[in-house]
């Protein structure tokens, strides 16, 4: 891509298209167009350790999407979405409005590539309301302090969080920045986590990250189930609790081919 | 010309179009590759049944030409395909791509090299376009569209300059049909501070602008002259994102005479960057208002 290197004063903001980069790459896997030559390359060679990181990748939208409508019958229309990546088919927005317009979603990444591309492509119905802001996953009070500009923390909120805590290396940090999201909402509320764990084929996924790790785009961590389930500490967690993503109430039609798939993930209550 | 109305003209202008020729082109060549790749077969060995070049399979593949009954039917028997009712389905489709394209009444002003753009174009989902010199086509007042036609080369206004201005208004139904494409566009403030026509008709075209930045399927960027040096200096492109997974993106390049179109992935993946770092650079989606405003509050 970037061929030439960027000329001196270049107020270019910083999309670095030479090396791979995490949200192309998941883009690459959940069949997008949004990716570069360079990141098909290192999604290939992870997926050369995890063929099944595919069907995982996919596994976890659909659970983002079922968790959604979840959270829509139970009356949540206010949700804050933490690490929104490029847009893709059914972004938390669409599904949340399809079902109720006037929900109302704020979307958080610190990426310009991805917030370019959710300002212009992750727009609301006119009853409804989407903002975008610019802030880091280890800097919740930032986060909250900008999403407060779009939604009522007087009000319930659903805190998203899929596929973002594992780029928090550290699990008491990545704890206490969940508790601290959770404490700025109201009881009623919603946390939904999803995470790359260990449960399912350990010694390849923990090679395919070190891999990961080693190519210059965030490095990241896997972690147990045990370990998710400290993020959902003192809060009611929907049935079936922390679990495969695929068997996270899979929908009718999807029962017949339910493989086990390495994201987990989990939905819970406010009390 | 508010939106209303340009909505309600290009509906008189145009009639239906050949309901998705090109589109099913698109899905059918996409098609045809995966079965002759299933199959194990070489495109040169392709080519030899349908006693035609190596370009033709390509250009049939990636749905940049027509198809004959006769070539379809060779080639499903060369994939085996055998089923009557899959030879049935794809026999139709191939019917059904031959149906006229929309612009057929206007053939006599459409240069050969812009016909597969105003297929695509009709076909695609998402239109992301970077403009220097004009307001995008797409986005064009009928008078500010007569304006750029009549201040072009002599030798082109011989041609029905009324007729060009049709056609390009009937590439706007795109926008605006029950389920519309959507128009991320990146304007230099050049094209915007150049006023074709005079003052009055590029008043008109801003006010425009203004509405149909408001559309829930329209994006527009302003990259101001004060961001300075930027990665499309060499000029304007037209990138076109198809809904089927297999389609890849079509980056179309107009030039004076002809035009280019790119679909390998390692050329439309360097100007999908361009484009990026274009919407990077530009202002944000929510400023472009003010800056329109502010630009015709300019221009006497």
């Amino acid at each position: 891509m970037s061929t030439s290197p960027e000329a001196p004063g270049s107020e270019t903001p910083k999309i670095d298209s030479s090396v791979s980069h995490s949200a192309r790459i998941w883009n690459y896997w959940l069949g997008g167009k949004d990716h570069y030559p360079v990141d098909q390359e290192v999604g290939d060679q992870v997926l050369a350790f995890v063929p099944e990181l595919v069907r995982s990748a996919r596994a976890d939208r659909y659970f983002l999407a079922r968790a959604v409508r979840y959270l829509i019958a139970q009356g949540i229309r206010q949700f804050l979405d933490i690490g929104t990546g490029l847009p893709t088919v059914d972004n938390t927005h669409e599904v949340a409005q399809r079902a109720a317009p006037e929900s109302r979603i704020v979307y958080v990444d610190n990426d310009p590539l991805v917030l370019v591309h959710a300002r212009a492509l992750l727009t609301s119905t006119p009853e409804g309301a989407c903002d975008y802001i610019n802030a880091d996953v280890h800097d919740p009070e930032s986060i909250l302090r900008q999403a407060a500009r779009t939604l009522d923390f007087g009000q319930p909120v659903a805190i998203m969080m899929l596929g973002i805590v594992n780029f928090i290396m550290d699990t008491d940090q990545a704890a206490g920045i969940v508790r601290r999201l959770m404490e700025a909402t109201v009881p009623g509320s919603y946390l939904v986590i999803s995470h790359p764990t260990t449960e399912v084929d350990a010694k390849a996924m923990t090679e395919a990250v070190g891999f990961w790790n080693q190519q210059g785009s965030a490095p990241m961590t896997l972690r147990t189930r045990e370990e998710l389930l400290r993020f959902f500490d003192g809060m009611e967690l929907a049935e079936p609790g922390v679990v495969t993503c695929s068997r996270w109430r899979p929908d009718v039609m999807e029962v017949g081919e339910t493989a086990d798939v390495t994201h987990f993930g989990g939905v819970a209550r406010k009390t | 010309m508010d939106v209303a109305r340009a909505r309600a003209s290009e509906g008189r202008d145009v009639r239906q179009p050949g309901a998705g020729r090109s589109s099913a082109r698109l899905v059918l060549g996409a098609r045809l590759r995966r079965l002759r790749e299933a199959a194990g077969v070489s495109p040169e060995t392709a080519c030899k049944t349908i006693r035609a070049s190596r370009s033709k399979i390509s250009r049939l593949e990636l749905g940049r030409t027509g198809f004959k009954l006769r070539d379809v039917a060779d080639l499903l028997t060369l994939y085996g395909v055998r089923d009557d009712a899959e030879r049935a389905t794809m026999l139709a489709l191939v019917e059904h791509t031959n149906a006229d394209s929309w612009w057929q009444e206007y053939a006599d002003v459409v240069p050969a090299w812009l016909e597969e753009f105003l297929d695509l174009e009709q076909a695609a989902t998402l239109i992301r376009a970077y403009e220097v010199a004009y307001v995008p086509g797409l986005l064009q007042t009928k008078d500010y569209a007569r304006a750029v036609l009549w201040s072009g080369h002599p030798a082109t206004r011989g041609m029905d300059a009324e007729r060009r201005v049709r056609l390009r208004l009937g590439r706007q139904r795109v926008l605006h049909r029950a389920e519309p494409a959507r128009l991320w566009a990146v304007i230099d403030e050049t094209a915007l501070r150049r006023p074709v026509g005079g003052g009055a008709v590029m008043r008109a075209q801003l006010r425009y602008l203004i509405e149909a930045s408001r559309l829930p399927n329209v994006n527009i960027q302003v990259l101001p002259l004060s961001a300075g040096g930027h990665p499309a200096a060499g000029g304007g492109l037209t990138m076109l994102r198809f809904s089927e997974s297999e389609l890849p993106d079509v980056v179309y390049l107009e030039q004076m005479l002809t035009a280019v179109y790119l679909n390998r992935p390692a050329d439309t993946a360097y100007y999908l960057d361009v484009l990026n770092r274009l919407a990077a650079q530009a202002e944000e989606l929510d400023a472009t208002a003010i800056t329109l405003e502010r630009i015709l509050s300019g221009i006497t």
